[in-house]
């Protein structure tokens, strides 16, 4: 049942990537980030879904030229899963890395992404990496990592998330610099779109103006808010030559809802943006 | 009387001479108020407004001579926004195309988040551009509407001078909204405009200084046959009491068939029958007179039958909480404005379970048995933790035996269902409760057997729990009856409680979910889930209904939302699509169609909402 991260980090080893991907910065993240950074603080940043927080954090890591150790947390994800376990091997057994300590022995950036899906005693390996001590604890080892200047953690989590039940424990939530990712503004979405997708900027304008509209029924209607990357999707088969509006109910309306009649009222959002 | 038999077979042929619309292109408002309601909101209405049918007003246009004699179209229904409700027609059958009749609704609720105060006529016009120039995809839907509308409008060559100049200015400034200004006077008024909203909209009862009781002679009936009909607003004057000290007036002439519209407030508080000829009336009526003191003479009656005997009334614990109250009007909340009082049932005699329940709860028992949570090591997996050393040892042996083994099942893990949660359930059990659902049960009933089947559950679960009901008399009587605390034991005690609710009052929503939560938020559990149980809107006998009512309880949700407790609505009220989603969000509520069922969803929906 518990994936192991361990065994397939070991595959595919992140390196530090050789071109910087795509960012547009919404205000000044990317400074927060490089003084986090020089200053050793850990990050936390908060955001809906799709809104940009790997993808600036992937930036950030090949801006700073240091290897990126994601993890996707989930529910079964154990403390052992990011510091590392015991393997067995036909002499005996040994000792496996996890993403963390990997990324703490290298001096890299490991990102924990929604971190508030793994079990609260997960996160409490990071409370000694996350204050002035900056080390990492093996127990099952003996073993005590001092983490180097390059390391820095970084963890992102989704405050209006469906998962009410799960918060952050405040005691692991002050121990970050936090920062809080919205939705870019309509212009900013709409460059984010046309360098994502090379779509010409009326329609670009058009289907941000749609997101926005059914951004506005959060809460009410929907439970889930359309994510820049869903208009992304949208406009990348809009730009192939798919029709606006069956693009538009593939990729965003159908997205966000199962309820037909919703999905019905949807599609007349649509129309009034598409429609013909 | 052979007259009126006579005179009703008049009105049906001769209408029917008229009437040439085939029946079958008529699109319903509720077939559409969902849809229409979200595009509302999305395209940045107000959240908070109701979608409504608007109440039909009289027209006077110029008609031809026989839809004067048939009296037709003299009622016409347009739509209109106020600070309460969007209003929308009962039924669109104006096209011969249903999709354009559909389509007709979707432009209006459209229009409505568009336009501002202003000029009918401009604003309208300016509305439409707006909105053609921000949405550009309703341009095409806008063209095939007016298309049509030109279709349905006077030919100008049949009507007078003065008349058909209107009417030209009127289609140019439909096909090229936002370009005239002026409308030119005419003997008639203008044929009615259906891709407009309503030129003079019917007053809303809300006058600033007044609280906002709308007509409660019709809102507050809690007869459902008259509730029904009555999502209808109705144009309403505020009128003065008139003080007489000699009271001595001739309320009544019998002659006078029309009194019925000019003072509702007859001098007769024993006459409480559910007339339907009377609420057919109202219907009919363009202004109807309330007093400014806003209480029938029905709800008056009410109030003082709703009084139980002092003696066998349930003591008050305490001199009574204060709690705040929102008031969205003034955008404030307003300390100390209600009083709660904790009660608890004094006759309440302690018992067992109730013997139709017994067969069931033991199968609801037996299926939360599961529920309970472990935390365990889970030995042999393939993957985990940490080595199974058991395990691993024993592998060893084997293959210094030389023995083929797999490399499997090593490790263990540890296997936890970790539930640390409290959970309040509170029920209304205001008079509406009464009701019957069936031939043998009142929807108290079902209350009281979900109450049970709930804490049997719960019983087994030995998740934290707390079992709460309220009813509410005014502002400075929210009865909040304490079932069972959470430091309770779930007992014979409690069980004698759970029999002795029973219906009374009120439904002050907004006190009660405010007071659960502070009760809620001592209890030190990881999650905190308040469960409201009810089957109808917030209302009390004040001002405390309608829109008041809906944006206090939402205020005091987001509150017991700030305070990290998640609330859950479970209704049986069919109604509730239109507002729940509002104060709930979209994931945050059921309905519940057939009440009987209650008890059972309950559970399955409590096990759906825990981890």
């Amino acid at each position: 049942m518990t994936k192991s991260v361990a065994s397939i980090s070991e595959v595919t080893l992140p390196r530090v990537a050789s071109e910087i991907p795509f960012y547009k910065p919404h205000g000044s993240e990317v400074e927060l980030f490089e003084h986090a950074f020089s200053q050793q603080l850990p990050l936390l940043i908060k955001g809906p879904t799709g809104c940009g927080k790997t993808r600036f954090v992937t930036h950030m890591a090949a801006r700073l030229k240091r290897p990126l150790y994601t993890v996707s947390c989930h529910d079964d994800l154990t403390a052992t899963d990011l510091v590392g376990r015991h393997l067995i091997n036909d002499s005996g057994t040994y000792w496996n890395d996890g993403p963390l300590t990997r990324a703490v022995r290298e001096g890299g950036i490991c990102y924990l992404d929604e971190v508030v899906e793994a079990r609260k005693d997960t996160t409490v390996v990071l409370h000694p990496l996350t204050d002035d001590r900056r080390i990492l604890p093996l127990e099952r080892t003996g073993e005590i990592l001092q983490a180097p200047p390059q390391f820095m953690l970084v963890v992102s989590y989704n405050p209006g998330y469906q998962n009410f039940l799960k918060g952050m424990k405040p005691s692991t939530r002050q121990r970050f610099v936090s920062l809080r990712f919205g939705f870019p503004q309509p212009e900013l979405e709409q460059d984010v779109v046309i360098a994502e997708t090379g779509i010409d900027p009326e329609t670009a304008k058009l289907l941000v103006k749609l997101v926005s509209a059914l951004r506005s029924l959060k809460a009410h209607d929907l439970e889930e808010v359309a994510s820049t990357r869903l208009v992304v999707y949208a406009a990348s088969l809009i730009k192939n030559g798919f029709a606006p509006v069956a693009a538009c109910r593939a990729a965003l309306v159908e997205a966000l809802t199962d309820d037909e009649e919703i999905i019905n009222a949807l599609m007349e959002v649509v129309n009034a943006c598409f429609g013909e | 009387m052979p007259e009126l038999f006579v005179g009703k077979l008049w009105d049906r042929l001769i209408k029917r001479a008229v009437e040439h619309r085939v029946i079958n292109t008529q699109v319903l408002f509720e077939d559409i108020v969902k849809p229409a309601g979200i595009l509302f909101r999305a395209l940045g209405g107000d959240a908070g407004l109701a979608l409504k049918i608007s109440q039909s007003t009289h027209h006077q246009g110029e008609r031809s001579w026989l839809r004067r004699v048939a009296r037709s179209e003299e009622k016409i229904e347009l739509a209109w926004r106020d600070d309460e409700a969007l209003y929308l027609p009962s039924s669109i059958n104006l096209f011969p195309d249903a999709s354009l009749n559909r389509e007709l609704y979707f432009w209006l609720a459209a229009l409505a988040v568009e336009i501002r105060d202003g000029s009918w006529f401009i604003e309208n016009q300016q509305a439409t551009a707006r909105l053609l120039n921000k949405f550009p995809g309703l341009n095409a839907r806008y063209q095939r509407l007016l298309h049509a509308t030109l279709l349905c409008r006077p030919d100008i060559g049949s009507l007078s001078t003065d008349n058909a100049a209107q009417e030209e200015i009127l289609r140019q400034a439909l096909t090229m909204p936002g370009y005239k200004s002026l409308l030119p006077q005419a003997q008639y008024p203008w044929h009615p405009v259906h891709l407009w909203l309503h030129p003079s909209p019917p007053l809303s009862a809300n006058t600033p200084s007044a609280p906002p009781a709308r007509l409660k002679e019709f809102e507050q009936n809690e007869n459902s046959k008259l509730v029904a009909q009555d999502q209808r607003k109705h144009k309403a004057e505020r009128q003065d009491i008139q003080e007489r000290k000699d009271g001595f007036m001739m309320f009544f002439r019998a002659e006078s068939i029309l009194s019925w519209a000019e003072y509702i407030k007859v001098n007769r508080p024993t006459d409480d029958d559910e007339n339907e000829d009377a609420q057919r009336a109202a219907d009919q009526m363009d202004v109807i007179t309330v007093t400014r003191d806003g209480k029938s003479t029905a709800s008056r009656i009410r109030f003082d039958l709703d009084l139980p005997p002092e003696e066998s009334d349930d003591m008050p614990l305490e001199e009574g909480i204060l709690l705040p109250e929102w008031h969205y009007k003034k955008n404030q909340l307003l300390t100390d404005h209600c009083r709660v009082q904790s009660m608890v049932a004094i006759n309440a005699t302690p018992s067992a379970l109730p013997a139709h329940l017994t067969v069931t709860a033991q199968r609801i028992r037996r299926q939360f048995e599961t529920l309970v949570s472990v935390r365990a090591w889970q030995k042999k997996q393939d993957e985990g933790a940490e080595i199974d050393m058991d395990a691993y040892v024993q592998h060893k042996v084997e293959r210094q035996r030389g023995a083929f083994v797999a490399n499997n099942g090593l490790f263990k893990t540890l296997y936890a269902q970790e539930r640390n949660l409290s959970c309040l359930l509170l029920a209304d059990i205001s008079q509406s409760t009464d009701a019957y659902v069936n031939n043998n049960m009142r929807i108290i009933d079902v209350i009281r057997d979900s109450l049970f089947l709930f804490s049997e559950a719960l019983f087994v679960t030995a998740d934290q729990f707390g079992l709460y009901a309220f009813s509410s008399l005014r502002r400075d009587q929210v009865r909040f009856h304490v079932i069972k605390s959470f430091s309770e034991k779930y007992n014979d005690q409690v069980r004698g409680r759970i029999n002795a609710i029973k219906p009374g009052y009120y439904t002050r929503m907004g006190a009660a979910i405010r007071h659960a939560g502070s009760l809620l938020s001592k209890q030190v559990s990881h999650q905190r889930i308040l469960l409201l149980l009810t089957d109808g809107k917030p209302n009390d006998l004040d001002w405390y209904e309608g829109r008041y009512g809906i944006e206090d309880t939402r205020m005091a949700l987001n509150e017991v939302r700030a305070q990290g407790i998640r609330p859950f609505c479970v209704t049986i009220d069919e109604k509730a699509g239109s507002y729940l989603p509002y104060l709930f969000g979209a994931g945050g509520f059921i309905v519940i169609h057939d009440p009987s069922q209650l008890p059972h969803k309950l559970l399955s929906l409590y096990t759906k909402i825990i981890p």
